[in-house]
């Protein structure tokens, strides 16, 4: 089990600032993503822990132990491509044993560990088949036992279900965080996406233009996000201005209402407020309903089966709605909208880190 | 399909295939416009092979052949594994390389004569800064058996070659293959021979049967540069058909033959050897 730590890691290349600082702490057994939308330097950042890159300036620690200047054949991580780079001229047992006849292991330990690794994803059946014979989904496979095989302190893998398709997502999701907790090997991985971050990760690390933005569990990204562009990247549609007090209360041009300071902490001044689109309620009349209530029509529905999703015009705004199907809402109808004050989420720049 | 194959088909069967026939015809006697017609007549191939000169020659044209290949090959691929990689003033290096490819062979010779010959430019140079006392003094490098100049203008012409042609399949096989074997633990030597190496190898059998098919036949670069007699089986043909006699045009008809007749089982042999590997590591 190896812990992880970026310390002020920053990669130019040439003018270009790829990474202008990060630092990371990643714990051993940890499964953490790096996030970001495309070009902010994630994957940068995992080849710097590969070892593929060389950082400008700052320290790689594994385990307390600068591996900065390690070459990347001595530093024993693991990687799985996003394109699995499997090799096309080997069978898949081939590909898997690479690594041990690389390292001069004896041809007895080889043979047992490919046994072992082959059982635990599965591809006993396709052993003798070259990756030009697999599906997506089997390549990916081989491109882990490949890795695994070497029994590598890191294991990382860039884009891990960004090249399968939607049903072979969720089975690889399963099989990637079965295997990494069985192992308990520290993981990192790169994605876009951040459902794929959230359905996967202990921990996300959101990075934007060479910046570490937030790093967070997925819960605390998703409901609590300390920027504007962070809550942007996790998909929050209804974030608008306001005038907020740290007694909870948050002027808005929805009217006044009032959040739980215990949840949101606030200062007085300035802000912006987020209103996830799943924690709104939708009421069809007013009665019995005191606070927090904003009158909208609803202009827009999208159904998606088992959601489905309004556009509420409030006083000149849209807001978002998401809901269970169990009722359809026609267009066009007066609708009140309900928000508990502990599910309102308060961003002020600046004051919290 | 077949318009669009007519042109083709029609250049192949008519030209070469029409030459192929008469050629090998002539060299078995059917020469009815020199008044000599004893066709079948196995004379002229009996003539040439049982003369110790033509082995000779065979061998020379050989020699020649396989080191120019190989040196193509290996300063090729070197050249395009360097070309895949970021360096300063690569984008000049890009159009530098590829100048030999646009430059016709005869100028590569008179460029070996100007620069290698005995009052060439190095030895002048050399007997300049005084490493010899006159140019005359300086190594006979053309004209001789070791073909020296003869070498040095195909690998001149056909590094390029091998280098673009290995460059085009270097990109397609990408960087992440040899990245994901230094990750495994793969040093440089490992990473080049096993996995670089056999994905690059479509490319390097492709580029060294165009250069090694055209080396064996060519003509011009042992002419001017080679050492005299015995030459190389190109020269041969073509002294036979400038003989004054010109019955003998026969008998370069059967040297064309035999050079075809060798390369086309050097080719072979060397296709047939690469497709079994192929198969051997399940490429089809």
């Amino acid at each position: 089990m190896t812990e992880v730590h970026l310390r002020g890691v920053g990669k130019d290349f040439g003018a270009f600032t790829a990474i202008s600082r990060i630092d990371l702490d990643i714990k051993s057994g940890e499964l953490v993503a790096l996030l970001g939308p495309s070009g902010c330097g994630k994957t940068t950042t995992l080849r710097m822990i590969a070892g593929l890159e060389v950082p400008t300036s700052g320290q790689i620690l594994f385990d307390g132990e600068d591996v900065s200047e390690v070459p990347v054949q001595d530093r024993n991580v693991g990687m799985v491509f996003q394109r699995y780079a499997l090799f096309p001229h080997m069978t898949v047992e081939k590909n898997v044993t690479f690594g041990l006849k690389v390292r001069g292991t004896p041809a007895e330990e080889i043979k047992e560990r490919l046994e072992d690794i082959l059982d635990v994803v599965q591809l006993q059946p396709f052993r003798h088949r070259f990756p030009a014979q697999l599906s997506g989904g089997q390549m990916q496979r081989v491109a882990i036992a490949r890795t695994l095989i070497t029994k590598p302190s890191v294991l990382m893998m860039d884009e891990p279900l960004a090249n399968l398709d939607t049903k072979l997502r969720g089975e690889m999701r399963r099989f990637i965080r079965d295997l990494q907790q069985r192992l308990g090997i520290t993981t990192i991985f790169v994605t876009h996406d951040q459902i794929e971050a959230m359905e996967l990760a202990d921990r996300v690390a959101v990075i934007f233009n060479g910046n570490l933005a937030q790093y967070d569990r997925p819960d605390v990204l998703y409901q609590r996000p300390s920027s504007i562009e962070v809550a942007d990247f996790m998909g929050a549609d209804n974030i608008f201005p306001a005038d907020i007090s740290s007694a909870g209360v948050i002027d808005s041009r929805f009217g006044k209402l009032t959040f739980d300071p215990a949840t949101a902490p606030a200062q007085d001044g300035e802000g912006h407020f987020l209103l996830r689109s799943e924690a709104i309620d939708l009421l069809l009349t007013a009665e019995g309903a005191e606070t927090n209530l904003i009158q909208g029509v609803v202009r827009n529905r999208e159904f998606f089966g088992a959601s489905v999703n309004y556009a509420v015009e409030c006083a000149g705004e849209t807001i978002n709605v998401s809901e269970q199907s169990r009722r359809l809402v026609e267009v066009g109808e007066t609708v009140w909208l309900r928000i508990q004050p502990n599910h309102i989420w308060v961003i002020q720049e600046g004051s919290r880190a | 399909m077949w318009i669009q194959l007519m042109p083709v088909l029609v250049v192949l069967s008519v030209l070469f295939g029409g030459a192929l026939v008469l050629g090998v015809m002539q060299s078995l006697g059917f020469a009815p416009w020199f008044g000599v017609n004893t066709f079948p007549d196995f004379q002229y191939f009996g003539a040439l092979w049982g003369d110790w000169f033509f082995w000779q020659s065979l061998g020379l044209t050989l020699y020649y052949a396989l080191v120019s290949t190989f040196l193509s090959l290996v300063m090729g691929v070197l050249l395009a594994l360097a070309l895949v990689r970021y360096f300063p003033g690569k984008t000049f290096y890009k159009y530098l390389y590829k100048l030999p490819l646009m430059i016709p062979y005869t100028v590569g010779i008179a460029l070996a004569v100007i620069m290698m010959g005995n009052s060439g430019m190095i030895s002048r140079l050399m007997a300049f800064v005084g490493l010899i006392d006159d140019p005359s003094q300086f190594p006979q490098i053309l004209k001789t058996h070791y073909g020296w100049g003869i070498i040095a203008v195909y690998v001149w012409k056909q590094t390029p070659f091998v280098a673009l042609t290995v460059y085009a399949v270097l990109l397609g096989v990408g960087r992440e293959t040899e990245e994901a074997a230094a990750i495994l633990g793969a040093n440089k030597w490992q990473i080049f021979f096993q996995v670089t190496f056999p994905q690059i190898l479509p490319g390097i059998v492709s580029s060294t049967l165009i250069i090694f098919a055209f080396n064996i036949g060519a003509f011009e670069a042992p002419f001017i540069l080679g050492g005299g007699f015995p030459d190389t089986l190109p020269v041969v043909a073509w002294r036979y058909f400038n003989d004054a006699d010109y019955t003998l045009q026969l008998q370069g008809m059967a040297t064309v033959v035999s050079i075809a007749l060798i390369a086309g089982v050097i080719l072979y042999s060397y296709l047939s050897f690469y497709r079994r590997y192929e198969r051997r590591i399940g490429r089809h």
